[in-house]
């Protein structure tokens, strides 16, 4: 046991895979449910339209997958405890997981997650508003295509940052 | 440095010399267990809210369309899956959380009992069980409303039911995604039983 590898390290990573996956969860949820909502408004109107419309709840389905992607490197680079015998027989164990990845695996899971949670917020009410404006002006789709693609690059940003801060680690001999 | 392990001797005056003494003040079989317990009773909350959301839509506009009533049941079963993921999660869980048998001799833990392990395994139960729970609550209320939405659309034009039915098996997905994670996690997190 040491003052860098800490029996208590392996909690901040693993709260990083539960945040990563929570948070864009719960965006994905919201993007999909309020989407939804306009979508079957709309539909009643305009039935031929609402398979074209699915866009923005696909869209949200894929920052959940943002959050599963982080979530799973996370979780493989967090490094279990050896337990091993040493040279009179006594048991010892290695802690191989330090504080450094930890609160870096953590960090990864906060910026995927968080990010997810805000794009999925913002497909949500977009696509509603947006679906909803296609149903009565058809060619108003274009843009609310557009529209939903920068609100979707904003997960991938946290996607992006968090893949390279989940390559931050430290593994005490 | 963490009270537990050194049987109940704290650095600081309220076990409180830092994370490390914190978050090992509580047994590892404590960190499991609530894990274990948040992953089901989330879970279902979350299947709860779906299954109020659709319900109460659902016989709302079938006072004025009773066609609808049948069909629209898919949507009740979809919210039930996340209940069930909060299930299979919880016995899986079970599975994992064994008893310290070769390892305590007269009420103490023996020399040599692997800490590192029982705390990377008790973290680990705790965090699968939560990504599982949160995941399912978010899954279980998208669903519902897109049950909602499924079953009024339906009243009003019938070709509607399967589009909708669409939005849903997105939302439902979502679970999916909390319980591969909760099961690859789960995976290597096995409590020590033995001195080994």
């Amino acid at each position: 046991m040491s003052e860098i590898c800490t029996p208590s390290a392996p909690f901040f990573g693993f709260m990083g895979v539960t945040a990563s996956l929570v948070f864009a969860n719960i965006g994905a949820a919201y993007g999909t449910a309020k989407s939804g909502v306009g979508l079957a408004s709309m539909g009643v109107m305009n039935p031929h339209l609402v398979m074209k419309n699915i866009i923005p709840i696909i869209m949200a389905g894929v920052l959940g997958i943002y959050g599963l992607i982080v979530s799973v490197i996370i979780q493989g680079s967090i490094t279990k405890p050896e337990a091993g015998v040493d040279a009179n027989g006594a048991a010892i164990e290695t802690l191989k997981y330090s504080l450094f990845s930890g609160f870096a695996h953590l960090s990864a899971g906060l910026c995927c997650g968080l990010s997810c949670l805000a794009a999925g917020m913002c497909i949500g009410i977009v696509g509603d508003a947006g679906v909803r404006a296609v149903g009565q002006t058809e060619k108003l789709f274009v843009i609310v295509v557009l529209i939903l693609i920068f609100a979707e690059a904003l997960g991938l940003y946290g996607l992006i940052v968090a893949l390279i801060l989940s390559t931050n680690t430290y593994i005490c001999e | 440095m963490s009270s537990y392990m050194n049987g109940g001797s704290c650095v600081g005056e309220f076990c409180n010399a830092g994370w490390s003494e914190v978050l090992t003040n509580m047994s590892p079989y404590g960190w499991g267990s609530f894990g274990l317990a948040f992953g089901l009773s989330l879970s279902v909350i979350g299947a709860a809210w779906g299954i109020f959301l659709t319900g109460s839509s659902l016989v709302g506009a079938a006072v004025k369309a009773p066609r609808i009533r049948s069909k629209n049941l898919i949507s009740v079963i979809f919210c039930e899956a996340t209940a069930i993921y909060g299930v299979i999660m919880a016995i899986v869980l079970n599975g994992l959380m064994k008893k310290p048998e070769g390892g305590v001799e007269d009420g103490a833990f023996v020399e040599g009992w692997n800490w590192g392990a029982m705390y990377f395994a008790g973290y680990g139960v705790f965090s699968a069980g939560l990504s599982v729970g949160l995941t399912n609550v978010a899954s279980g209320i998208a669903v519902g409303v897109a049950g909602s939405s499924c079953a009024l659309a339906d009243a009003q034009d019938p070709s509607l039911f399967v589009k909708i039915l669409i939005v849903e098996i997105f939302a439902s997905a979502l679970g999916i995604f909390g319980i591969i994670v909760g099961i690859i996690q789960s995976n290597n997190c096995q409590f020590p039983y033995d001195v080994a």
